[in-house]
């Protein structure tokens, strides 16, 4: 009689709290999972997209949250890789009960846990990882930053028809970051009247390039598309301009930081890069968010800041509209964005990918700045499957 | 011209990496660790290199600085790390220098932020003209200058003072150096110094070409000095030098030539496994 006591009440118990924790997690708290690396190489892109990624966060909640709820930003470190992404999309499916999740993080790490997120039809929001197999992985995975290919094709309208520049060098990191910007700059390449006149790869623990200037120098291009991180380019256009290359280097939104005018200095003057974020734009959204970011963060926004920023407020924006319900009826909220945000105006395609202006930044006296906007629909066509 | 370009640029590289590999091998012959962590030292040297600069405006002072700072935290470390594990097996304290080496990237990560630093105003940004349409940046010209002057230096050391031959006398024979009254701790502490003192001057320098230092810029050299050292063979200082200079020379080609099969790292390795087929006991190795 006892033992059957004891087992009742230890079953009643465990109800109790389960229970209670479900009351709790569905009255007042939402919470949404966050993977970017925190530590490793990719620490300082991490860091900017977990403070645009809060910073949202706080500002979803100083407005109302989401219908009166809170919404709670769970985060973990994946230090850019999938050895670490999966679990921690696991962990947060199962233990934390997150109802949706967005990767600050590279294409290698969110490639991985999107597969997951849709094995449990939970949505996922790739913030700014460009490998276009991400979004492949089911109709709950979107994306809210250009794939490769699109940034790639841009660069060559920029290079080629705006620039009027035909002789061009391509230097490419060998990751997937830069193979998918060098084959979609190849592709429209000829349609714009570029010649490639040479062609050299990189790895990305390089930071010495004396070789690949030296060649370069011989090569005399009218300017060099150059694929990279700030912490890569930077050191390339230093080691350029210091080795006597003249020609205009065109790079993308992996120079979309102001530490690469920090580590490039006076080299970094003229370099123009294809991104996401408009230092200079009217539109109230972006204004607000460089400014609330610099605020918070004590250093200027960046591409992966604005980013993590824009991937929260289409979460949150779907949640309220989908009523806080999950699963399928906010994927289709999620689908169905048209939202105004630090990064222009999002909406999606069949696959989750976005579609929107590719912004055109030049650095000129320290500052990135506005050089042009491309808004060609046809040539910026996301994959559709 | 452009193969004279790529063969300077190699021996650009190649200085740097002897200037790290030499103090790897100083460690391997004296006490036969791998010493893995010194790429860290070397990480702080560039560290402290920008700091001082940014802060004073010297960059001499600022190398002077790196190089007894850090020489000092070498001799710590193998104060504190390596001494209580060398009457352990060799593979307890690259253990101990592996997990050193990773704690101390994201040590720096926490002290200097994620994003790493650059010289507000960097040095020696001039280039000047050798001959004709050949020019050479002053970084440049410093790294090969530095990495003569400190080699010659060592060289100098240990061939014509007393502490060079109570040095190699240690390296040699550590019992038979210790019966002739040298007292082999001091050798030990002045070969940690002097190795991580190089270390920090390769750091300060690549800081210099790159204008950037960062939590994880020892990762490289981390893995490739040691293959350097093998490439040498082990313990061979001579081996080392040819090793490095070689490497750098190699890598310098091959990244324009095939480097859209092998990458520099690649490179370095299939050159490193190449070497290893035919000589076993690496370049200058005896057996």
């Amino acid at each position: 009689m006892r033992h059957f006591t004891n087992k009742a009440l230890a079953a009643f118990s465990i109800a109790a709290v389960f229970a209670a924790s479900l009351v709790t997690a569905s009255a007042d708290t939402i919470k949404i999972g966050f993977n970017a690396p925190l530590t490793g190489f990719a620490a300082a892109d991490g860091a900017s997209a977990r403070h645009g990624a809060e910073l949202a966060v706080e500002q979803v909640n100083a407005s109302g949250g989401i219908n009166g709820d809170t919404l709670e930003l769970v985060v973990y470190d994946d230090q850019a890789s999938p050895t670490e992404s999966v679990p921690i999309s696991q962990k947060l499916i199962q233990n934390d009960g997150v109802v949706l999740g967005i990767s600050g993080s590279y294409s290698g790490a969110t490639r991985a846990a999107a597969g997951i997120y849709q094995e449990n039809s939970v949505p996922y929001i790739s913030a700014f990882a460009i490998h276009p197999d991400i979004t492949r992985a089911g109709d709950y995975v979107f994306r809210t930053s250009f794939v490769g290919e699109v940034q790639g094709r841009a660069g060559a309208k920029l290079i080629g028809e705006m620039m009027g520049l035909k002789r061009v060098v391509i230097v490419t990191l060998n990751n997937d970051f830069g193979k998918s910007l060098e084959a979609g700059f190849r592709e429209v390449a000829e349609q714009f009247g570029i010649e490639i006149v040479g062609q050299y790869e990189y790895g990305i623990r390089d930071r010495q390039f004396g070789p690949i200037v030296s060649s370069i120098k011989a090569d005399n291009p009218d300017a060099i598309y150059a694929s990279g991180y700030f912490f890569t380019a930077g050191p390339l256009v230093s080691q350029l301009r210091a080795g006597g290359v003249d020609a205009p280097v065109i790079g993308q939104e992996g120079y979309d930081s102001q530490k690469f005018i920090e580590i490039a200095g006076a080299a970094s003057e003229g370099v123009i890069i294809t991104t996401s974020l408009n230092r200079d734009s009217d539109a109230t959204e972006t204004r607000d968010f460089i400014a609330a970011f610099e605020a918070r963060a004590g250093y200027p926004a960046d591409m992966v800041a604005a980013s993590g920023h824009t991937a929260v407020m289409v979460a949150a924006t779907a949640l309220r509209s989908a009523g806080g319900s999950d699963g399928a009826a906010l994927r289709d909220a999620i689908a169905a964005t048209n939202l105004a945000v630090s990064t222009g105006t999002i909406s999606f395609n069949g696959l989750g990918e976005v579609q929107k202006d590719v912004q055109v930044q030049i650095v000129r006296d320290g500052n990135w700045h506005e050089h042009s906007v491309i808004s060609d629909a046809e040539l910026l066509a996301p994959p559709t499957e | 011209m452009l193969y004279l370009e790529l063969f300077i640029q190699g021996l650009v590289q190649g200085s740097i990496y002897g200037l790290i590999a030499l103090g790897l091998t100083l460690v391997y012959g004296l006490l036969r660790i791998l010493h893995v962590a010194h790429a860290a030292l070397f990480t702080l040297g560039g560290y402290i290199g920008v700091v001082v600069t940014n802060t004073t405006g010297s960059f001499p002072l600022a190398i002077v600085v790196a190089m007894v700072a850090v020489g000092l935290v070498g001799m710590a470390v193998y104060k504190l790390a390596y001494e209580p594990l060398l009457h352990r097996p060799p593979y307890i304290a690259l253990i101990a220098s592996i997990a050193l080496f990773i704690a101390s990237e994201e040590i720096f990560r926490i002290v200097f932020g994620p994003f790493g630093l650059s010289y507000i105003d960097p040095p020696l940004q001039g280039q000047i003209e050798i001959f004709a349409g050949f020019r050479l940046k002053y970084g440049e010209i410093l790294v090969m200058g530095i990495a003569i002057v400190m080699l010659s230096a060592l060289a100098w050391l240990s061939a014509k003072t007393r502490t060079g031959i109570a040095w190699r006398a240690t390296v040699t024979d550590p019992e038979m150096a210790a019966a002739f009254g040298i007292n082999i701790q001091n050798v030990r502490y002045l070969n940690f110094f002097i190795a991580s003192a190089l270390a920090a001057v390769a750091g300060v320098l690549v800081a210099l070409l790159n204008n950037l230092v960062e939590p994880t810029m020892g990762s490289v050299p981390s893995y490739k000095a040691l293959a350097i050292i093998v490439l040498g063979g082990l313990g061979s200082i001579r081996g080392t030098l040819v090793a490095s200079l070689a490497l750098g020379i190699i890598e310098s080609f091959g990244t324009i030539y095939v480097g859209h099969l092998l990458d520099r790292d690649a490179l370095a390795f299939a050159f490193l496994i190449l070497i290893l087929m035919v000589r076993p006991q690496g370049l200058l190795g005896g057996k």
